[in-house]
């Protein structure tokens, strides 16, 4: 049953995913550097994050962010893995690693963006 | 794909990349291949670190300055500058990549890759003036 959906899959999805969320990464990234090397003493104090958390819009970006960079990082790995003879175990044993690896990181990095308050700063 | 292989085309085989980077018949490339699944690897470690060293995020100011303080210093600034060496050269090697892909990029792909070095060395430059123009 693995044997035939892995078979099936020929990965041109996640060919044409990782063309799109590289296009989109260029973008983000140019904007991260901007922001943190800008103004280098500037760019990375607990207050020049927290300024930048109060708008939601930018949390928004944030997680945009994140999430796809793990998914071209993740999907970037897997299409490398992808590059050799598997048996099906070792494939469906990878994929899962790497998706939950994924997820534990994406929700960890979730988790801190909204842990940041509006309002008044942590001391 | 029932099409016949040229035996004039020189295909590369990526199972074969170290005999290959290593043999008389290296070409750029190859290079640029091994390049870029170095870079993403890398990139996607950093990720990962990235998102541990900004948890501190969560406990407030005095928890995230503490732990920002054992990443700065001018060795850091080094390795950060490397690191933007690497997010350059992926960055600039994917968008080649994809232009190759989509937009005929195989009909200039010489000069496709030296703009590729061209601008991601001026790029580095640039950022290297940007980070140390205020400590040096
Ligand atoms: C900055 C913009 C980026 C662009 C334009 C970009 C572009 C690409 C493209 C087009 C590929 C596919 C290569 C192929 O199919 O031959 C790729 C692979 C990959 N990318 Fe990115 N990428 C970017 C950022 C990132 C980031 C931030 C990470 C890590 C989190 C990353 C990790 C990877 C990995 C691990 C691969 C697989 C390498 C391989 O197959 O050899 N990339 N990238
Ligand atoms: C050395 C240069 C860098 C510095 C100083 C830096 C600094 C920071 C800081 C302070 C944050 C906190 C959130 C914010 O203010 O937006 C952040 C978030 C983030 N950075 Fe960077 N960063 C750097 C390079 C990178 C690179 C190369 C990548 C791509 C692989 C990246 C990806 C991210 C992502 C995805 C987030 C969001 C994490 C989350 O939402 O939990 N950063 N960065």
């Amino acid at each position: 049953m693995f044997k035939y959906k892995s078979s099936k899959d020929t990965g041109a999805k996640s060919w044409i995913y990782q063309r799109i969320s590289g296009i989109a990464l260029v973008v983000f990234a140019i904007g991260h550097y901007i922001l943190m090397h800008f103004q280098p003493e500037a760019g990375k104090t607990y207050e020049a994050v927290f300024a930048r958390m109060q708008f939601s819009w930018y949390r928004i970006i944030d997680l945009t962010f994140v999430t796809l960079a793990l998914y071209h990082g993740l999907n970037g790995i897997w299409g490398i893995f992808r590059d050799y003879d598997l048996k099906s175990g070792t494939k469906i044993t990878i994929i899962s690693a790497l998706i939950l690896f994924g997820l534990a990181f994406l929700f960890w990095a979730y988790y801190i963006v909204f842990s940041i308050p509006y309002g008044k700063p942590m001391p | 794909m029932a099409e016949k292989i040229n035996p004039k085309i020189k295909t590369f085989n990526q199972k074969e990349w170290v005999k290959t980077n290593l043999s008389y018949q290296k070409d750029p490339g190859s290079w640029a291949w091994i390049l870029h699944r170095i870079s993403g690897i890398a990139l996607i470690a950093y990720l990962f670190l990235h998102i541990w060293s900004i948890s501190p995020l969560v406990q407030g100011k005095a928890a995230f300055e503490q732990k920002m303080a054992t990443y700065s210093g001018t060795l850091f600034s080094f390795v950060e500058w490397f690191l933007f060496a690497f997010v350059l050269f992926h960055a600039l090697n994917g968008v080649r990549i994809i232009i190759v892909d989509w937009a005929d990029g195989a009909k200039y792909h010489k000069q496709l890759y030296l703009y590729t070095w061209v601008i991601g060395i001026l790029l580095f430059l640039a950022m290297g003036l940007i980070m140390f123009s205020h400590i040096f």
